[in-house]
């Protein structure tokens, strides 16, 4: 039954005018199986001609014939590493080897792969692998033997990159982002107004930092960063790195490294990217797996080294070469941190207790990789690395829980870095510790200890004969951060964010609180290069109220409130180190009355002239104003006539105007009631 | 001085007026209560009872007859302000948001809200003609379909009526057609008040951008711009200087999660002319939503989303204070 019908289907069906889809009888297909099929022909396993495979190693020790067992154990040894080795040959000559052998491999990669490490291998002191592909002799045959001079960069005139610093009033510099970074600005700063010098829409798509000495600006792409300086802010330099997040400058502005969490390859290290900023040119690219701690690379204060930490193994690099430093790592069980002194080439690393052997500081001189001083530590927790901004002296914050007690006890282990021997001193800290900032270019260091809301300010003095002396303790501080002026004595206590934003500024030559004032819910706090200004501003980042930047004086004076749309961050631009020498240093402290003398007058006929042209503002303002209203009020006048009409003749301009159809009332109000007794008349 | 603290109200207020003279204070909340107040000690002198839904606004003509109220139960009620008798009930489809008498005091509008499917309407009504309020029906209805009336005021002399859109837009509608004769916009978001001054030339505007600003009523010509860091949800011009005050906060919604602090809820007090804050006037913990100078200029009162109407009588320095120019 069912088949009649499949039948009776298919008869209708062909019924039905039906196009053929057959080729015809001479049909020859002109398409080849290249055109076809070409991303899967590309996989196609293909006859490697083993050239590609071949290497050649250069400096192999000749050998007469018996010690040629020898040396084939030890060359396997050595590259069986990379691949399968499938043939090996050594030239002879007189019963000798000549000194290079070739060894091919079972593949092109692992070719490649012994190349790239074993090149350079160090055999013995006299033998030093050069280990090349077979494949390059033929490229580097080539090469023409007559030097061609590269051509000639065109030099491009960026103007005067310091530009900012021959300002005759010595205004620094800062840049601010807002509106939510729409817009970033960079203004001149004065007591009395900020003054814009640049403003652009969209110049950084995140944020924007300085280098270290202000020479540029960075800004963040999608792209990579651009570099941006001179006297209009033109594009300096550009460095392409998809996708990157994070920058660091080495302290001489000659480099700049880069971090981007895309792009990273096993072949191809491109997580961190180190640039010569003054060719643009990339120098070395690093793996990284997380940004958590950056910098990742830290920099010895003059630039010449940088150094990373990795399990077990601190690796310090050094310029222009941005190899190895003496091509090793240095191997520390269990390094936990490390840190630069930002005055001399030592690096100062902690390792924690290890079953017997107790946790230590080393301070390491580089690059002669000798210690200098290790301090050993027991039951140690945690330890902090605080120097000094002169690397005069080192704090190592130690937290511990001594034997038999379950707290948490802290100590301040001073190391005093220009004495001989470095020695130690310790604070013991009763409390637990909140901040810790040493002030710069002096000898104090401040601390905020204690537990919320009573958190106590304390400030010390290591003295020259080692002796560490408590100066002041004010309590109960509203603070959780502490904000050194970068020229030393004053600094400001801040309660930041949870804290409302109490500010306390203090100056500790004589520990007095010179003002305690308040910017409400301050997110940040940015001393001025000079010292002779604070900036502390709510940032659109971190609330969405509210957001500005109020700009003190040192003494915590408020100068200006500027209200920005959505403000995210004020950087002030830094300046280089000063020029003059100590000696002329001096000599400006002395005169400084002198000098004095001449600013003030200068700050009082800017004053003046500010409230002449606020007033001569006002003026005019007032002025046009009441032009405007008395061409109202004659308007108003003029329609006086249709007002009493429409009130029904009662005149209603004044409020007394028609007082006498006022009608008089009275009102009676109950203000309060007294009760008097008055006693027993009978 | 200290201020006088009226409470009769449950919920947040949300327009206060005084009468010409300034005698009488009237108030109105999200409450169903109408108060009538003795401006000079805070007394209540009585309520309007009948409405049953919150009240948006209030108005009382030139000679204190009549008392106009608009409220989110869909009615705007006429009263006799003696009596407290309730002279007119005006149904309409959707919440009543802004009203007012004109210059002389026959003819009152009235904008309704965009809401429940029906569109903003702005309606006008002759009270010389029973009729038209017997019938429900306005001598005049527009429409305005883009951007709902939020506040609306009187021109002078009653020809037109000076409306604050949702959108910002600023616009005059005509008294005897309904035509939009003339259309500003300086603020970019919705204008929370209208208030004329006391000559009726000028209107200050109060916005959620955070500005008021002054405009000539004739020409709806743009004077001056008061900015601050907080949405302005009313403003008033001084009968007697060159003041304006204004009154906002962190909006009501966002309030719970604030202190009072960072709600900014303070009167504050701006130069007309030079645009500059000189002074502030703490008190409300809550959004000010409205403010009114007396008309004699020598004290003003502000009603708070915290429900509580306040009255403050200035000092004799207010009167001296100059800035120097």
């Amino acid at each position: 039954m069912r088949d009649t019908e499949d039948m009776e289907a298919d008869a209708e069906f062909e019924e039905g005018e039906e196009p053929s889809f057959s080729d015809p009888e001479d049909f020859e297909d002109d398409t080849s199986d290249q055109e076809l099929l070409e991303d899967i022909l590309k996989e196609r396993p293909q006859e490697a001609d083993g050239i590609d495979s071949v290497i050649v190693v250069d400096n192999v020790p000749e050998v007469g014939p018996e010690r040629l067992e020898k040396l084939k154990n030890v060359v396997h040894k050595i590259f069986s590493k990379f691949g399968k080795i499938t043939n090996e040959f050594y030239p002879e000559e007189e019963g000798k080897t000549k000194g290079y052998i070739f060894l091919e491999y079972s593949s092109p990669a692992h070719a490649l792969e012994a190349v790239k490490n074993a090149d350079g291998y160090k055999l013995d002191k006299q033998h030093t692998f050069r280990v090349n592909v077979f494949t390059d002799f033929d490229k580097y045959m080539t090469i023409s033997d007559e030097w061609e001079t590269p051509e000639k960069q065109p030099f491009k005139d960026f103007g005067n990159l310091r530009h900012w610093m021959e300002e005759p009033d010595c205004h620094d510099q800062y840049s601010v982002i807002f509106e939510a970074g729409e817009r970033t600005g960079i203004f001149s700063n004065d007591a009395k107004e900020a003054i814009i010098v640049e403003e652009r829409a969209r110049w950084t798509e995140t944020y924007v930092r300085w280098s270290p000495k202000g020479t540029y600006l960075a800004t963040f792409h999608q792209r990579g960063i651009a570099l941006w300086g001179g006297e209009k802010f033109k594009q300096i330099q550009r460095f392409s790195h998809q996708g990157v997040q994070l920058i660091d400058f080495s302290p001489c502005e000659r480099y700049v490294v880069t971090f981007s969490p895309l792009m990273d390859t096993k072949e191809d290290p491109q997580a961190i990217i180190i640039w010569d900023v003054l060719t643009g040119q990339k120098k070395r690219g690093f793996h990284c797996e997380s940004s958590a701690h950056w910098p990742i690379f830290k920099w010895s204060h003059d630039g010449k080294f940088f150094a990373r930490m990795t399990q077990d193994t601190l690796s310090i690099y050094e310029v222009p070469s941005m190899g190895l430093l003496d091509k090793k790592s240095l191997k520390i069980t269990g390094i936990k941190d490390f840190s630069w002194s930002p005055g001399d080439n030592v690096i100062a690393f902690w390792v924690p207790e290890d079953k017997d052997i107790p946790g230590r500081v080393t301070l390491m001189q580089l690059p002669s990789r000798q210690e200098i001083r290790v301090r050993n530590l027991f039951n140690v927790v945690d330890c902090k690395l605080h120097w000094q901004k002169n690397g005069d002296y080192l704090c190592v914050k130690v937290d511990r829980t001594p034997k038999g007690t379950q707290g948490l006890v802290t100590n301040f282990e001073i190391f005093r870095m220009r004495e001989k021997q470095v020695p130690v001193d310790v604070v013991e800290m009763k409390e637990g510790i909140i901040a810790f900032a040493w002030e710069p270019n002096g000898s104090k260091f401040a601390v905020l200890h204690g537990e919320s809301p009573r958190i106590n300010a304390s400030f010390y003095h290591v003295k020259n004969n080692g002796k560490i002396e408590l100066i002041k303790m004010f309590d109960k501080q509203q603070a959780n951060s502490i904000f050194w002026s970068p020229q030393g004595q004053f600094l400001v206590l801040a309660g930041l964010r949870s804290m409302n934003g109490a500010l306390a500024f203090v100056d500790t030559s004589d520990c007095t609180m010179m003002n305690i004032v308040e910017h409400y819910m301050a997110s940040d706090v940015e001393w001025d290069p000079t010292g002779r200004f604070l900036v502390t501003s709510v940032s659109w980042w971190s609330h969405k109220v509210d957001n500005a930047f109020w700009l003190w004086t040192f003494q915590g004076r408020l100068l200006q409130k500027n209200n920005k749309d959505r403000f995210c961050q004020l950087l002030w631009r830094p300046r280089p180190i000063t020029l003059l020498d100590p000696e002329q240093t001096k000599l400006i402290k002395k005169d400084l009355k002198k000098y004095s003398k001449i600013f003030e007058q200068k700050d009082r006929l800017s004053q003046s002239k500010a409230s002449k042209e606020l007033v001569d503002k006002r003026h005019t303002m007032m002025e046009d104003y009441h032009k405007y209203r008395e061409l109202a009020m004659q308007m108003h006048q003029e329609q006086r006539p249709l007002r009493l009409d429409l009130r029904g003749g009662v005149d209603t301009d004044e409020l007394d105007s028609n007082v006498d159809d006022w009608e008089e009332e009275t009102i009676e109000f109950f203000i309060n009631e007294e009760i008097i007794p008055i006693g027993d008349l009978a | 001085m200290r201020p006088i603290l009226l409470q009769g109200h449950e919920r947040s207020i949300t327009q206060i007026k005084y009468n010409r003279e300034g005698d009488l204070l009237f108030s109105v909340a999200k409450d169903t209560v109408v108060n009538a107040w003795y401006s000079v000690n805070g007394e209540r002198l009585g309520t309007y009872a009948g409405h049953t839904g919150a009240l948006w606004c209030v108005d009382v003509d030139w000679d204190t007859k009549n008392v106009l109220t608009g409220s989110a139960d869909n009615s705007c009620r006429l009263w006799d302000c003696e009596t407290g008798k309730q002279l007119a009930l005006l149904d309409t489809s959707s919440a009543v948001r802004t009203c007012g008498f004109d210059f002389s005091g026959n003819i009152i509008m009235f904008s309704t809200d965009k809401q429940m499917g029906y569109q903003c309407f702005l309606n006008f009504f002759d009270l010389r003609d029973p009729q038209q309020i017997e019938d429900n029906q306005p001598y005049l209805t527009v429409p305005c379909s883009e951007s709902k009336i939020t506040s609306a005021v009187w021109g002078p002399l009653g020809e037109f009526v000076i409306a604050g859109h949702e959108s910002g837009e600023i616009n005059q509608f005509s008294a005897k057609s309904g035509e939009i004769q003339k259309t500003v916009k300086e603020h970019t978001k919705q204008i929370n008040d209208i208030q004329s001054s006391v000559d009726l030339t000028m209107v200050i505007t109060a916005s959620k951008d955070n500005t008021s600003k002054l405009f000539d009523s004739a020409s709806l010509d743009h004077i001056k711009s008061f900015k601050t860091e907080r949405p302005v949800n009313s403003a008033a011009i001084s009968p007697s200087m060159d003041h304006v005050v204004m009154g906002g906060g962190q909006e009501a919604m966002d309030v719970t999660t604030t202190s009072t602090r960072i709600g900014k809820f303070e009167a504050r007090f701006f130069h007309a002319a030079y645009e500059e804050e000189f002074g502030r006037v703490k008190g409300h913990f809550g959004p000010i939503n409205c403010v009114a100078f007396h008309p004699d200029g020598k004290s003003y009162g502000s009603g708070g989303e915290d429900g509580y109407v306040r009255l403050h009588y200035f000092d004799a320095q207010y009167f001296d204070f100059e800035l120097e120019a």
